[in-house]
């Protein structure tokens, strides 16, 4: 397993749009993505899930990425955060 | 169930009772004739709870409730109407004015020829059965019984014209038995019988019409049509003279002058014209069915149950009976066995596939009454629904009418298809089997191959999962479920949403409402998933494991829960109908955003299809989204 801490700097933080892009982002990989925030935890597949963990702007999460191709899909997942939120 | 709350629906979905022409109900449907059918939604109509089906035919909107449910249904529909329920008849009047004038009268033969079928049935089934009995026991067609037999056997063909003018005349608002006196005119024994011509000498003649030319004094014999337009004429001049004639001498004259008039016409000029038309659409028909190697029977059996839908099916059984009573065989009833049959196996090829339990109740006994001649069910219930099965019965049918023309299959009465055809067609017994076999192989074939069923290609997106929930959705037995609305407004398709995120339908498939009035509802019994901070947006996830997002406004999380009051908090069930979240449209509206509202199944991907079904004018808990397995 693989994982990374990242605080959100987009100001509405991981919501609608940016959400619905980052579930279908993770459906295209083959590894389980799960993400945690204000001490809940989420599977990134699940989008209302993902929108439930209230993650705004300054809040920390931690994503996990477990699967066989943990290595190369950890990266694609921290650019998206990077780029997204 | 809840007979006044189907009603209630009923009539919701029907767009009220000012959209009421007339209501009444048979055995099993509510028909109704409504005067803009533009205001009904059928997708909805088949929502309601008790109904098994709605389809629109012969200018009616019919509704199947079922043997015993649909009076209690009718009886809740009125009251709620304000209506008085008309009888069946006045509601197949109603019907009829509205349709166009062809059609109408391809309605009036088929009034006109179905209440004389068990009369057909009986002199038809009897001819069955001698001549398959004469074939098996040598000496019998010598006998006394086959004598006596045989003359009950072709009484109701050789009277043909008289039973033909009863009904028509009842039909057409005449009297029944000065109908039937035309009837007996036209094939008065003083007139020389039709069938003996062909071997007589010489024809009698006499002038007509103060010797303007002649007219041969042949009877009517094995015609149909003739009789049908001169009583329609009689009807229509006794109904006329019954206005004008006073009523102290009305019982003499007006029966004197219409019988007079009309057997003058009729044996001068409706005769000659009608019998010379009507000989040419049979031999056309007879040619089509006689084009060698059964290609005629195709062409039939493939666009027969075309016509069922169209409606125009009735006048074939004027069709047959003038077969029946011009060459003694109705070569047309095997085709038209071929096609319902071919229907029928299409449907039962639906009933196989199918996962969908409604559909394997409907579809399976859709189908055996199909191959006892009813095909409607099957016809309007399954295949043409589905299409692929209708296209597939279709091909069937043009099998089984190439074999039916293959062996120029003939039966001896009308009225009948399918498995008790073989009472009809004893001399044609195995041929016969022939042909409900190959329309049944090829139709059952195709649409097994063809039809996808919308169940199966769910199972399929499925990808197995282990989680709690998917669990849950799999343990429902329904296959579909019904959101309804959690705002009062006006529905718009999601793709019309001004945000390329949910118009892109990114975050799932779903519906928008424009709302006219601030408060959302909880839609279904459901846990609230998600309350954002903001208030302005509530995920659900209902009981069978539908997870929808309903998003107040656009861009309003910028809002920061100004203008926003929740009623509910995260975790907590609501039922359907609570009050969840009050918001200010001037407030929203103020700060620059729009208020529509996107409803999304965020789950889109664990379902078939996503379908709205609201458009407009949409109440809070009206239905708006179908979810498909």
């Amino acid at each position: 397993m693989k994982s990374f801490n990242y605080v959100i700097t987009d100001e509405v933080g991981i919501h609608a749009r940016p959400a619905g892009q980052l579930v279908q982002a993770v459906k295209a990989l083959t590894s389980k993505v799960t993400i945690e925030a204000n001490g809940k935890s989420a599977e990134a597949t699940k989008l209302m899930m993902v929108m439930a963990l209230g993650a705004k702007k300054g809040t920390e999460v931690t994503v996990k990425v477990e699967g066989a191709d943990e290595d190369a899909d950890v990266v694609k997942v921290e650019e998206f955060f990077k780029a997204n939120f | 169930m809840d007979y006044r709350k189907s009603a209630e629906e009923v009539l919701k979905y029907i767009g009220g009772s000012s959209n009421i022409v007339s209501a009444a109900h048979c055995a099993t449907r509510l028909r109704l004739v409504i005067a803009d059918n533009a205001k009904c939604s059928k997708e909805n109509l088949e929502q309601v709870d008790g109904v098994k089906g709605v389809f629109e035919a012969a200018g009616q909107l019919q509704i199947i409730f079922g043997t015993g449910i649909v009076n209690k249904v009718f009886e809740e529909f009125i009251s709620l109407a304000g209506i008085t329920g008309g009888s069946k008849e006045d509601v197949k009047q109603a019907a009829a004015a509205k349709q166009p004038l062809p059609k109408r009268m391809i309605k009036t033969l088929g009034d006109i020829f179905v209440p004389i079928i068990p009369a057909i049935v009986a002199s038809g089934l009897l001819m069955g059965l001698l001549e398959g009995l004469s074939n098996a026991i040598p000496g019998l067609s010598d006998s006394a019984a086959y004598t006596i037999f045989h003359l009950f056997s072709n009484a109701a063909f050789v009277f043909l014209p008289i039973l033909i003018a009863i009904s028509a005349a009842k039909t057409f608002g005449g009297n029944m038995f000065l109908g039937a006196v035309v009837g007996m005119i036209m094939i008065h024994p003083d007139l020389m019988n039709a069938w003996s011509v062909a071997g007589a000498e010489s024809v009698p003649t006499a002038p007509v019409w103060f010797g303007l030319y002649d007219i041969n004094l042949v009877g009517y014999q094995g015609h149909v049509i003739p009789v049908v337009i001169a009583v329609w004429f009689m009807s229509f001049i006794e109904k006329k003279l019954h206005k004008i004639v006073p009523e102290i001498i009305d019982l003499f004259v007006t029966p004197l002058v219409s019988v007079a008039v009309t057997g003058y016409l009729t044996l001068t000029i409706i005769g000659p014209v009608f019998s010379t038309l009507e000989n040419w659409v049979l031999s056309g028909a007879k040619a089509l069915i006689a084009v060698p190697l059964g290609i005629g029977g195709m062409l039939i059996g493939a666009v027969y149950a075309p016509t069922v839908v169209a409606g125009v099916h009735h006048m074939y059984n004027a069709l047959e009976a003038g077969l029946l009573s011009e060459s003694g065989v109705n070569t047309w009833m095997p085709i038209a066995t071929a096609a319902n049959v071919a229907q029928g196996a299409a449907c039962l090829a639906v009933a196989f596939k199918t996962k969908n339990k409604k559909t394997k109740s409907v579809s399976l006994p859709a189908a055996l009454s199909a191959y006892l001649g009813i095909t409607e069910p099957a016809i309007f219930g399954v295949n043409v629904r589905y299409g692929r099965p209708f296209i597939a019965g279709c091909i069937g049918g043009a099998a089984g009418g190439l074999v039916a023309g293959l062996f120029q299959i003939g039966a001896s009465a009308y009225g009948i298809t399918g498995l008790f055809g073989f009472l009809i067609t004893t001399d044609f017994a195995i041929q016969y089997a022939l042909v409900m076999i190959t329309a049944t192989v090829v139709a059952f074939a195709i649409t097994m191959a063809i039809f996808k069923d919308p169940e199966a290609v769910a199972v399929k997106s499925d990808v197995p999962d282990t989680s709690e929930k998917n669990e849950a959705t799999e343990s429902a037995s329904a296959s579909e479920m019904i959101i309804t609305s959690p705002l009062n407004g006006t529905a718009i398709p999601l793709t019309e949403v001004p945000d390329e995120t949910f118009a892109g339908e990114i975050l799932g498939k779903g519906i928008a409402i424009e709302p006219s009035e601030g408060t959302v509802y909880a839609p279904c019994d459901a846990d609230v998933t998600t309350l954002f901070p903001t208030n302005h947006a509530i995920g659900l996830t209902t009981e069978d494991g539908v997870e929808l997002l309903i998003h107040i406004g656009i861009d309003t999380v910028q809002l920061d829960g100004k203008g926003y009051k929740a009623f509910v908090a995260e975790g907590e069930h609501v039922s359907k109908g609570q009050r969840l979240i009050d918001f200010d449209t001037r407030v929203i509206e103020e700060a620059g955003y729009k208020t529509v509202t996107p409803i999304i199944v965020t789950n889109t991907d664990d379902y078939a299809d996503i379908e709205a079904l609201a458009s407009g004018d949409t109440g809070a808990l009206d239905n708006i989204l179908r979810v498909i397995r």
